[in-house]
């Protein structure tokens, strides 16, 4: 198992918001975990990467017990993590973003370096011409592509992305998912948080369904798609209907998000 | 005319100073939003250090590495006794401890150096006239360091590995984690910098300006208006912003009353916080340093 979660309890100082979270994602799996605002996709990514203390519970990454690693040495280990809003440096070129997406292997042989490189530019030949522009004036869709490719060019061993499809147009959504497929069909063990559960399910191996900070489904994509409960309770008003009006960032959703940010 | 050469001359040399204060503010604030109070103690007391090196012995350019690297020293240590520890660090949070470590630091250097100006030996000593505008060999020495220190900070900044993980950290302190980058080893090293730079401008300043215990203070707030000129995030908008202030400051000496000279600095200050919080210089948030 690449990335294995057990028992993974955490939260913000007092306020528990994972009570339990089991999770495993195989190698060269892609694995979504779907649920509506708030339900805790955010923390449990933040927990598995370090930025948040874990209370109980374990993460093992390839074998190895990566529990109460920072986010330091968990980016060392072989996990990268995406975050939300993509959080490029925006004065910072395109290039010196991928460079620093690096910085854990700066150490490391150059070739590798390069090759991690041409690969994400093979991935999102878009970023190429705007390699020397500061990433602060991309595109919405380019600044999460280059918040993907910054990932990859720490070498991880598990991908773990938040919400990739937030505020994109549909193509720029599908475009986006294929190069996540991609990624895991050339072995890369993925983990895409997502409220657009359209998107996620069409190309996840497995699926994942939290709702209020535990795991309340899982399985198969074509069998959770049909089951009314996905459909009905816990994406918080459906999922066909819902998932292209979140993509294209309505005002209403605009808004939960800003206050999200903080 | 050539009066107003001479004050421009002498403006930009003592601009020059300022400038490299600035720099020390901007390096630490960018990195964790810390305004450090005690940025004008690192200059007096590398000059003092310097000045008593001197006096029991030590040729001049050793007394000056000695200095640089005792300030340097001193400057990693406060970081790590006083920032360090401090879980939640908030500008407020850190105007009060680094006000705790300029007053303890100046403490120290009157009871360690006496309350004394002194003034260190000139690198060159003596100056020469050109076109009728007096011109002493510190003076261009002053500018000519400052501009190579300048020049190596901003191009740490723009083409290094760890100047722009420096950057990352201001920009994006969560992404920077996710990246690896350590946030407190980057304050460290923001720390270290502006220890360097700061002490830098003190042993400059130092043979023409005096140096004494207290003497930090009014370079420390010359500094700080240089930098908030600059909008606090731009080592470009620093230098500018203390090269302005000194000739600002000397024109005003110069022609109006030598009384006014320290005024200038608030007069500015207020002015750009009322008008133009982002700093004169600053273009968007794009322009970091
Ligand atoms: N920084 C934070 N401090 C305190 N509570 C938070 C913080 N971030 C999120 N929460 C709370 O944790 C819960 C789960 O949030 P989150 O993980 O962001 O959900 P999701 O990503 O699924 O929308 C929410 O109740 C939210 O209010
Ligand atoms: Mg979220």
């Amino acid at each position: 198992m690449s990335l294995e979660v057990r028992g993974l309890h955490a939260g913000y100082g007092r306020l528990a918001v994972l009570h339990g979270i089991d999770l495993t994602a195989g190698e060269g799996e892609l694995v979504a975990v779907i649920g509506a605002n708030g339900a805790g996709k955010s923390t449990l990514l933040r927990a598995l990467s370090g930025l948040l203390p874990v209370t109980s519970g374990t993460v093992h990454l390839a074998g190895t017990d990566v529990t109460g690693y920072g986010p330091e040495k968990l980016a060392r280990t072989g996990l990268a993590h995406v975050p939300e809003n993509r959080l490029v440096f925006p004065s910072l070129s395109v290039a010196d973003n991928l460079v620093l997406g690096g910085y854990t292997r700066r150490r490391g042989p150059a070739a590798a370096r390069k090759e991690a490189r041409d690969r994400a530019m093979a991935l999102f030949p878009r970023l190429e011409p705007r390699l020397e522009q500061a990433a602060g004036t991309l595109s919405g869709g380019e600044q999460q592509m280059l918040a993907i490719a910054r990932g990859l060019m720490a070498q991880p061993r598990v991908l773990v992305l938040d919400e990739p499809s937030v505020g994109l147009a549909p193509r720029l959504v599908g475009e986006i998912f294929s190069a996540l497929g991609q990624l895991r069909d050339d072995g890369l063990t993925l983990v895409v948080v997502e409220q657009n559960a359209r998107a996620a399910f069409a190309v996840a191996d497995r699926v994942s369904v939290m709702d209020r900070g535990r795991v309340v489904l899982e399985g198969d994509p074509a069998a959770l798609s049909t089951d009314p409960r996905v459909s009905g309770g816990f994406l918080g008003g459906g999922f066909a209907a819902d998932a292209d009006a979140t993509t294209e960032a309505a005002p209403a959703t605009g808004a939960t998000r800003a206050a999200d940010r903080r | 005319m050539t009066d107003l050469l001479q004050l421009l001359f002498a403006g930009l040399s003592q601009g020059a100073v300022y400038a490299l204060v600035a720099i020390g503010f901007v390096a630490i604030f960018t990195v964790s939003g810390v305004i450090n109070l005690a940025q004008g103690e690192f200059a007096a007391l590398a000059g003092l250090v310097a000045i008593s090196a001197v006096g029991s012995g030590l040729p001049l350019l050793a007394a000056v590495v000695l200095a640089v690297l005792s300030v340097a020293l001193v400057a990693v240590i406060m970081e790590r006794l006083v920032i360090f520890p401090v879980k939640r660090m908030t500008t407020l949070v850190s105007l009060i401890l680094t006000l705790g470590v300029s007053t303890g630091l100046k403490a120290l250097m009157l009871l360690v150096y006496g309350p004394n100006a002194e003034g260190l030996t000139p690198l060159t000593p003596g100056s020469f006239s050109l076109g009728g505008v007096s011109i002493r060999y510190q003076e261009l020495w002053i500018l000519l360091i400052a501009g190579v220190v300048s020049l190596a900070v901003y191009w740490f900044y723009e083409r290094t590995l760890a100047g722009k993980s420096l950057r990352a950290c201001a920009e994006q302190p969560v992404a920077a984690r996710l990246v690896g980058i350590s946030l407190t080893k980057a304050s460290l090293l923001s720390f270290l910098i502006a220890g360097t730079v700061g002490a830098i401008a003190g042993v400059l300043a130092s043979p023409i300006y005096f140096t004494s215990w207290e003497s930090g203070l009014t370079l420390g707030l010359k500094g700080f208006v240089a930098a908030t000129l600059g909008g606090l995030i731009s080592v470009r908008g620093a230098v500018l912003g203390g090269l302005l202030l000194g000739v600002l400051e000397t024109l005003t000496a110069g022609y109006i009353s030598t009384g006014l000279r320290d005024a200038v600095a608030f007069l500015l200050l207020i002015i750009v916080l009322v008008a133009r919080p982002a700093g004169i210089f600053g273009r968007t948030a794009e322009a970091r340093v």
